[in-house]
């Protein structure tokens, strides 16, 4: 077995120790390690977006990321987060409107959307498309997707 | 999350409702097949072949066994004779004497972890004698080409393919008299168009994780569109009674036709089997790319002739096809092209004919639109062309010529709906009006039909002991939301409210047989299953009813809700009072079921001679007219959609947001196959099995202005007379964006996709650059 | 295995780096660690330069000049009030690398170190006569970004160097455009073009990217371009001269042949645009 080493994390607020390989990604370890499942592999590459979560709110690529360069920094994943205000109204959006499909881009997407209406309370749409550029979806035509992080900006708003 | 419950009242049918698994979609804790963990589970890795043609001499895998974690190494040599396929029985399990592919699965280890299993695969040793290769289908049907399959002949086919050398299939359909024909048209356009490979990309990719229990039977979950193809492609290619392994699926993401037939199943189930232990594999986005499967590559020869009033009259179509190292669902694809090569108009003269070749790539298959896009870019390009030339308008001259009601397809299957001529109204008022900044508009048009129908399906309605219901279908949902739209038809039927209905996950122990997600096929056929078997549970409630309040059956009715009462009373049993009754009293659990075959003909021979046909029974149909607006980038070429309609005739919109969503889906999926997706073979290897070198549209290149318009011409057999939706919104696009860029441009494309590149050269021959 | 290294001065980064053959200093590692993982790279050591102090952000200089620092992400650049005028050419060619999770990921010494010829970087930095900044164990050097690449994916940076920052001159209020071809929102570019009109709006500074192993810029060409800015003749001459120093290869992204005819439309376009710009 790989040489392993113990890495102290900040994962939805809760602070784990984590035997990981000391070169792992982030996605390998919350995925391999501790079974946070959420963040997605779908391509290792930093394309899709399946995989990105936050770390100190930002949202990064997990499978871009090491491990080793995450202590001291707190790590959020869309399956951790349900008190968070901005992300349960996006998910309400997300459903009620169609944005979710497959669902294997949804995490990914909503940790980006998240972010945005964090930094931008209420995003035309051309900037909520250009916030989401990054995370891939191939079966809505991203046409709800959009719909959805309106329609919740507009709600957070009031 | 609070989700808005005010959406799921009232009856089901013709309500977006949301999809049953959003919510666990939105808060991550969906289970797709690499999230699964079983006790003792290895991870499985794959040595894919570095040679398109290669003869296997010899493994040699004593270091790779050696490797820290290895427990099991698979290879062509732990696989028997067997062979799998839908069409044509070609493919082992995994490759066995010869390598036909760069790419193709050649070895397998279960290790430990994913990376050691990786790192063994590269110190598995083959001992290779390397062939000439087939890069084309050109070059495969040349005289002294090398053979791929030199025991074709001897292959198992469930259709008249016609196979010899490295021709896989060939079909040819004719009717009427095309060669006496051309001499009533006033003109004829006359062209060469080829399309490219392209990736599905469904963003989860390929996997799989079996297990054998002590007394040697197999469970299997995978990502798949068909728990059942799944279980006989494997059982074929491994010798397996089909009793012996049970299939079943986690949630899937996405599949466009990728997941349909078998890609590493067999694999993971012969390592589980080696290995003793759970094996759980995984392809990588590359692997994804290279060992599965894509859209197949045509070239298409059209010849399409019309009198001077535009009535069309004879349409030529010749297509040779690129099947790639194995047929899979290529002469499905073929023959399903050739059959809509027409589109949706009245030629009374046609002759489709097509040629299916073996070449050392990856397998085509199956994928969203299966066919028909590819042969629609070219007639939809030519109805455009005979309208230059008459000086028609392209809505007038579609008009002219479109399917109706009551028509006859080629070959001979019934329309027995249409609502052809309402999505062209559709699209027409609303594509015509000019955009807001005045700029002119760039239109295209293209419309299409669809077929939904094909194969087996089945369903079990089952009341439970308290009057609500489990709903056992076999259909795999793959995010599209047949569970939803299933269970609602279910609930309609039934007349509960939709959230009592309970869809079960398909089970090859438990569920009635499916043949796929495939075919836009879900909604229509096991619909009609569904309503068949929800209907028969109602008339075992009826007869409980009956004698419950003692009346006649004849003086019921059903009430919403669940209720059954005497018209005109307001007394009523409820299906709890009724399903207790039949649990524990009097006839037993109330237990609908429903089976059915789509069984009209294709091919009525009367009106049509069909060599190779591949399917003797297929669908009814669906339509849709698409046009975009488009602007070309002067500096690069590159095409743009400003906007775009699509309106499509579904016969009955079960849940219209769903429906809308394909419409969406498809069209960018359409959109990226138009004008960026290519996948690019340098020699005999894959030159971008990447995302970071194969590109998928964002969503900063999808017009926000993107219309899905609903048309309900409710089909006579159809569930509440719902058709499909799913491929009609991709087949159209590639030819409504070359109209476009052809009227933008002033230069017609014959090739996709439409790149930048092209475009601008396009202009520059076309002096418009 | 890698072992991960997260040094807390850049002494002992280079330290390190210039005592291990195979180790590589990694920086915000969106290109890096995807190599990685493809098994294109297996260094013995990564050596992060994320907790060294003072390589991140942008400042003004006394004498007005701009420093970015290395480790600066690209959303910092994409955004920042800094870099203004003859230097939004950066910022915008920031804003056009990839998407927003990797802009809050990847860092301009990275992506100019890994001198992948399609980034967005190197033709804005040719643009704005960009000065690196490069360190080793023991010492610093400065180079102009026009010596910087030297082949394709070669460059002037030695085994055990790294690049600490990117000097920029005094932003001047002229205007400046950066302009990409790219088949889809956040690829790397087919061909891409920065441009600057320079103070007294006589002449441009133009760099070409992705038609070459590096930025294409000819200042000769710049200054037989001056005062005749609206003679299409002389716009035209200093295209072909770039036209001339391109060598584009075939790939996935398009023919060299389409980079080529892509040089003078992008110059004429770029120049169209920054004189509206003007007005």
């Amino acid at each position: 077995m790989a040489k392993k080493q113990l890495f102290s994390l900040s994962v939805n607020g809760e602070e784990v120790d984590v035997a990981s390989p000391s070169d792992a990604t982030l996605l390998e370890t919350l995925r391999e390690d501790l079974r946070v499942l959420s963040p997605k592999r779908g391509c290792n590459q930093g394309v899709c977006g399946a995989c990105t979560v936050l770390v100190d709110g930002v949202p990064v690529r997990s499978c871009l990321t090491l491990t080793a360069l995450c202590e001291g920094h707190d790590i959020g994943t869309v399956d951790g987060m349900g008190e968070d205000p901005i992300l349960a109204t996006l998910q309400k959006h997300m459903v009620e409107k169609g944005g979710v499909q497959c669902g294997f881009c949804t995490g990914g997407m909503l940790m980006s959307a998240r972010n945005l209406l964090a930094e931008t309370p209420r995003p035309s749409r051309d900037t909520v498309k250009s916030a989401l550029s990054g995370n891939i979806c191939r079966c809505t035509g991203y046409r709800t997707i959009v719909d959805a992080v309106c329609g919740a900006a507009e709600e957070l708003a009031q | 999350m609070t989700l808005d419950t005010s959406l799921l009242a009232g009856t089901a049918v013709g309500k977006s409702v949301p999809k049953t698994d959003s919510a666990e979609k939105v808060l991550g804790r969906a289970e797709y097949i690499a999230d699964m963990y079983l006790p003792g589970m290895l991870h499985g890795a794959i040595l894919a072949s570095p040679h398109a043609h290669a003869k296997i001499k010899g493994y040699d895998l004593t270091e790779a066994l050696a490797a820290p974690g290895v427990v099991a190494i698979v290879t062509g040599d732990d696989v028997g004779e067997g062979r799998m396929g839908a069409f044509i029985k070609d493919e082992h399990a995994i490759a066995k004497g010869k390598v036909l592919y760069v790419g193709e699965p050649v070895a397998a280890v279960a290790a430990r972890t994913e990376a050691e299993a990786r790192r063994a695969c590269q110190l598995i040793r083959v001992d290779y004698e390397e062939l000439p290769a087939v890069l084309s289908p050109e070059a495969g049907l040349e005289d002294d080409a090398p053979i791929l399959h030199e025991k074709l002949a001897d292959y198992i086919k469930v259709f008249d393919a016609g196979s010899t050398g490295n021709l896989c299939s060939r079909t040819e359909l004719v009717e009427g008299d095309v060669e006496a024909a051309w001499a009533e048209c006033d003109v004829i356009v006359e062209g060469e168009f080829t399309t490219q490979p392209q990736a599905h990309v469904s963003i989860e990719p390929c996997g799989a994780l079996a297990t054998v229990d002590p007394a040697g039977r197999v469970t299997l979950w995978s990502a798949n569109q068909s728990v059942f193809r799944v279980q006989a492609n494997v059982c074929e290619s491994l010798g397996l009674p089909m009793s012996q392994l049970r299939s079943l699926t986690p949630r899937v993401g996405a599949g466009f036709g990728n997941k349909m037939e078998p890609h590493i199943q067999p694999i993971t189930v012969a390592l589980a089997m080696k290995a003793k232990r759970p094996v759980k594999l995984i392809l990588s986005r590359e692997e994804d790319f290279e060992m599965v499967r894509a859209r197949h590559p045509f070239r298409v020869k059209m010849k399409t002739g019309a009198k001077a009033d535009g009535t069309i009259v004879a349409r030529d179509c010749e297509v040779l096809v690129d099947c790639g190292a194995f047929a899979d669902d290529s002469p499905g694809v073929m023959g399903y092209a050739l059959l809509m090569c027409g589109g949706p108009y009245r030629i009374p003269n046609m002759r489709a004919a097509g040629q299916l070749v073996y070449t050392n790539k990856l397998r085509f298959g199956a994928f969203r639109g299966f066919g028909n896009p590819q042969v629609l870019f070219a007639g939809e390009q030519q109805i455009d062309e005979l309208a230059e030339k008459l000086g028609m308008d392209p809505f007038e001259i579609r008009r002219k010529n479109l399917v109706a009601s009551g028509d006859t397809w080629f070959v001979g299957p019934q329309v027995a709906s249409c609502g052809m001529d309402r999505c062209l109204d559709a699209v027409e008022e609303a594509a015509t009006k000019p955009r807001a900044d005045g700029t002119p508009r760039n239109l295209g048009l293209s419309i299409t039909a669809h077929i939904s129908g094909l194969l087996g399906t089945g369903a079990i309605v089952r009341m439970l002991e308290d009057g609500t219901i489990s709903l056992n279908t076999g259909a795999t949902d793959i995010g599209q939301g047949s569970d939803t739209v299933l269970a609602q038809i279910c609930a309609e039927e039934l007349k509960l409210p939709f959230e009592q209905v309970a869809v079960a996950s398909p089970d090859t122990d438990g569920s009635p047989y499916n043949w796929g997600t495939t075919a836009s096929r879900v909604t229509y056929t096991t619909g009609r299953a569904v309503k068949g078997a929800a209907r028969k549970v109602v008339d075992q409630a009826m007869a409980h009813a009956a004698e419950m309040l003692e009346c006649p059956v004849e003086e019921l009715e059903l009430r919403e809700g669940g209720r059954i009462g005497r018209v005109g009373s307001n007394s009523d049993v409820t299906f709890a009072q009724i399903s207790g009754r039949a649990h524990w009293a009097i006839g037993g659990p109330i237990v609908g079921s429903d089976t059915l075959v789509f069984d009209q003909p294709t091919h009525d021979p009367k009106r049509a001679v069909a060599l190779g046909l591949p399917f003797p029974r297929i669908g009814v149909f669906s339509f849709a007219a698409t046009a975009v607006d488009v602007d070309i980038d002067q500096v690069s070429g590159q095409v743009s959609v400003h906007e775009a309609w699509t309106a499509a005739d579904v016969g009955r919109a079960i849940n219209p947001q769903l429906c809308e969503v394909q419409l969406y889906g498809g069209f960018v999926q359409g959109l990226g196959f138009a004008v960026v997706e290519e996948m690019v073979w340098d020699g005999a290897r894959l030159a971008n099995p990447s995302l970071m070198d194969y590109k998928v549209p964002t969503s900063r290149d999808v017009p926000d202005a993107l219309h899905a318009i609903i048309v309900e011409d409710p089909d006579p057999t159809g569930p509440f007379g719902a058709k499909g939706v799913g491929e009609i919104g991709l087949n159209p696009v590639p030819g409504a964006v070359a109209n476009a860029v052809a009227a933008a441009t002033g230069f017609r494309h014959r090739h996709l996709p439409l790149t930048g590149e092209r475009v601008l050269n396009g202009m520059i021959r076309a002096g418009t650059a | 295995m890698t072992q991960i290294l997260q040094p807390e001065t850049l002494d002992e980064a280079l330290a390190v780096l210039a005592a291990e053959d195979e180790a590589m200093p990694m920086s915000g590692g969106a290109t890096l660690v995807a190599m990685k993982n493809a098994r294109l790279v297996e260094p013995t050591h990564l050596v992060s330069l994320d907790r060294i102090a003072g390589l991140r952000g942008i400042a003004t200089l006394p004498d007005g000049r701009i420093r970015i620092g290395a480790m600066t992400r690209h959303f910092e650049t994409a955004s920042s009030a800094l870099l203004t005028g003859s230097l939004s050419v950066l910022r915008q060619a920031a804003g056009k690398i990839a998407n927003r999770v990797v802009r809050n990921m990847g860092t301009m010494g990275g992506s100019v170190a890994n001198a992948d010829p399609a980034a967005d970087y190197l033709p804005a930095l040719a643009c704005c006569d960009a000065v690196l900044t490069i360190a080793r164990a023991g010492g610093e050097r400065e180079l102009s970004i026009l010596d910087y690449v030297e082949d394709w994916y070669e460059t002037a940076l030695e085994e055990g160097e790294v690049i600490t920052a990117f000097t920029l001159p005094a932003p001047e209020e002229s205007p400046s455009a950066y302009r990409k071809i790219a088949r889809v929102t956040g690829d790397f570019a087919t061909a891409s073009c920065a441009m600057a009109l320079t103070a007294d709006g006589q002449g441009i500074r133009v760099a070409i990217g992705a038609c070459g192993p590096g930025p294409l810029r000819d200042p000769e060409a710049e200054q037989a371009l001056i005062g005749k800015l609206d003679d299409p003749d002389a716009v035209t001459a200093l295209a072909e001269r770039l036209v001339a120093m391109a060598d584009p290869i075939d790939d996935v992204r398009g023919t060299a042949d389409y980079r080529l005819a892509l040089i003078p439309r992008l110059v004429r376009q770029g120049l169209d645009d920054l004189k509206k710009d003007l007005r």
